[in-house]
């Protein structure tokens, strides 16, 4: 199995810099669609589902190498390795902004910046560190995905309502964004919220963004605000949005401090 | 009758609109199952307010993204958290529209305690299942190994028992050495004539017993020694059979033995080891072989090979011993004289000899043409 398969990688854009776009926890690459438009005229866009998410190859979801996040960061080394031409800006979605983070510390030279979309070093409170959740919140969640496992993730279909602005091409289309095998979706819940990579944070030498939404369940200000404290050469820009999916519900905020983070 | 407002505040489903995430309408049933009245919901709170902790992740990580690129979600399974802190699981369909800049959301909310007990216990039939499946799995698999363990033991034993074989078969020789110089002397002197029949019998069968110890070390070092020695040198075949044929001619009185042999007989071999063959499968082919026909050995050297055959006339080797003939410890059933001398190592070890020679042995066995053992070897 080739990366470009196992990871269902798309490549695009007219560009001599890569820019390679990698999703969050939940659904999959079709999440960059309203966002890779504005850098696709200047970059060579690379965008990938996380083995285990989208159309990924499920078979190559091996437990043991995904059982930290410094399995899908390798993953993404190998990407950027077949597929890149010099340093690359990395852009991350929440557990994918450490994915990135991890990625570039062990192989700097593969990328130019970072950009990172609501990330998280940490989700769960610790004695002077606060990521919003507490343990058991975390528990509960693994708990309810677990009792949900045959109403969450393996389907996930629009309402059908026959409407004028709804052809049925898109709507088979789009009703596997967030489906994924069930089993594969509580693993990768117990790997992203029970991850903790605040030790790894001085290691990153790479310039940062870090894109903080102003009200945020799953990564809340005081989570910006760390990490920005302890990645050295870091922005912190807080976007006015309510939510952890900015680049979905304000794209264009997204894209202009993007611009102004890559031109600076 | 029912107007439009009658009908949406008593829907039989929680109806929720949400403008930017904040409720901005809720009906009746939804505000009467949550706990809350309508006024402590509207401009106050947002969906995902109500949910529990897990599903307020789900919420950001699925939900939203979906509304956001769909438009809409059909049965999403949620969980409420009532005023009181009760959970209720809901199935929810919602459908965005953009109105003045604003998304919009429509949520219909339907209880779905019934059919989360029933897919709960669907989930447990199928843990259950899974632990069904793996203690079968481990138990194979503990299976497996207690049976490897076994082989291995047998196996442990079976090498045990063939080194003390070996061990107790070259020990006898020296008493056996022993008792027969004693006979030998024994019958130098002047002896009666029922003393020499019985010093005839001790000699008779310490020569018997000589020879089982010798098959029995050739087995063991067959068997744990990695195969026979030997050592080979150029020879006459022809000859050696038929000194051999001689020597067996005087310890089968009565039995016709004849030996032809072709071309010039020349080839390399061990002389010891070809005379045990011939020893072998002659005194096979008498005990098997009918009574009253010859048994007849051929010798024939042709081109690059020399070959060594022994034929009897009688009964035909059963199928069913056929693949199993050198192996050791098998013998034909029939017509085994009491106190024969084989212990079923016969072929086994004209076997290990053809090995030793890089040669190798075959028999063909039909009533009209008798049965045939051969020796090919290379010249």
């Amino acid at each position: 199995m080739s990366t470009k398969a196992r990871n269902s990688v798309r490549v695009f854009g007219d560009g001599k810099e890569t820019m390679i776009f990698s999703h969050g926890y939940g659904c999959d690459q079709n999440m960059w669609r309203l966002l890779t438009p504005d850098f696709a005229a200047r970059y060579r866009i690379i965008v990938f589902d996380l083995v285990g998410s989208g159309r990924s190859d499920l078979k190559a979801y091996d437990r043991e190498k995904y059982k930290t996040l410094g399995g899908h960061a390798r993953d993404v080394l190998e990407i950027l390795g077949e597929l890149s031409q010099g340093p690359a800006v990395f852009v991350g979605h929440s557990v994918s902004g450490m994915i990135g983070a991890l990625a570039a510390i062990e192989q700097p030279e593969q990328f130019s910046s970072l950009v990172m979309i609501g990330p998280s070093p940490c989700y769960v409170n610790h004695p002077g560190y606060t990521g919003g959740f507490t343990r058991e919140d975390i528990d509960s969640l693994l708990d309810t995905l677990d009792s949900n496992y045959l109403g969450w993730a393996s389907s996930m279909a629009p309402v059908i309502m026959g409407a004028k602005d709804q052809p049925e091409l898109a709507v088979e289309l789009t009703n596997s964004f967030c489906a994924t095998d069930p089993e594969i979706a509580k693993h990768f819940a117990r790997v992203t919220f029970l991850s903790d990579n605040r030790e790894d944070l001085p290691k990153l030498k790479t310039r940062s963004l870090i894109l903080q939404s102003s009200d945020d369940v799953i990564a809340p200000l005081p989570v910006g605000q760390y990490l920005h404290e302890r990645l050295a050469g870091s922005t912190l820009k807080v976007i006015d949005n309510i939510g952890h999916c900015p680049h979905l519900s304000a794209p264009r905020q997204i894209a202009e401090a993007m611009a102004g983070f890559l031109q600076g | 009758m029912n107007d439009d407002r009658t009908l949406y505040d008593n829907a039989p489903c929680g109806l929720v609109s949400m403008r930017d995430g904040l409720i901005e309408r809720a009906n009746a049933t939804f505000c009467i199952w949550l706990g809350y009245s309508p006024e402590e919901l509207i401009g106050k709170v947002r969906l995902q307010d109500l949910l529990t902790v897990g599903c307020r992740i789900f919420h950001q990580t699925h939900w939203v993204p979906l509304l956001q690129m769909q438009g809409s979600v059909a049965e999403v399974q949620l969980e409420f958290l009532t005023r009181e802190k009760r959970v209720v699981s809901v199935l929810v369909n919602a459908v965005r529209r953009l109105l003045d800049g604003a998304a919009h959301d429509d949520v219909a909310v339907f209880v779905a305690t019934d059919r989360r007990k029933y897919e709960r216990e669907l989930l447990l039939a199928r843990k259950h299942a899974e632990e069904l499946l793996l203690s079968e799995r481990t138990m194979q698999v503990q299976l497996n190994e207690a049976l490897r363990e076994r082989e291995k033991e047998a196996q442990q034993r079976a090498v045990l028992a063939e080194q003390l074989i070996g061990i107790v078969s070259h020990d006898l020789r020296t008493p056996l050495h022993a008792i027969l110089l004693g006979a030998k002397l024994l019958i130098a002197t002047k002896v009666t004539p029922v003393q020499e029949r019985t010093v005839g019998r001790i000699l008779s069968a310490t020569n018997r017993a000589s020879r089982l110890i010798a098959d029995l070390l050739d087995f063991t070092q067959a068997r744990l020694g990695g195969g026979l020695g030997v050592t080979a040198e150029p020879l006459d075949l022809h000859a050696l059979a038929a000194e051999a044929v001689d020597e067996l001619k005087l310890a089968w009185p009565g039995r016709e033995l004849l030996h032809q042999q072709s071309g010039d007989g020349q080839c390399a071999a061990d002389p010891d080891r070809l005379q045990q063959v011939v020893t072998n499968l002659v005194s096979n082919a008498l005990t098997y072989g009918l009574a009253g026909r010859p048994v007849t050995v051929t010798t024939r050297t042709d081109g690059d090979s020399a070959m060594l055959e022994v034929h009897n006339f009688g009964p035909v080797i059963p199928d069913d011993l056929m693949p199993h003939l050198f192996e050791p410890m098998r013998r034909g059933e029939q017509q085994v004289a009491q106190g024969s001398r084989s212990v079923g190592l016969g072929l086994y070890i004209v076997q290990q000899i053809a090995l030793a020679h890089g040669g190798k042995v075959s028999v063909s066995s039909t009533l009209a043409e008798g049965t045939s053992f051969t020796l090919t070897l290379q010249r």
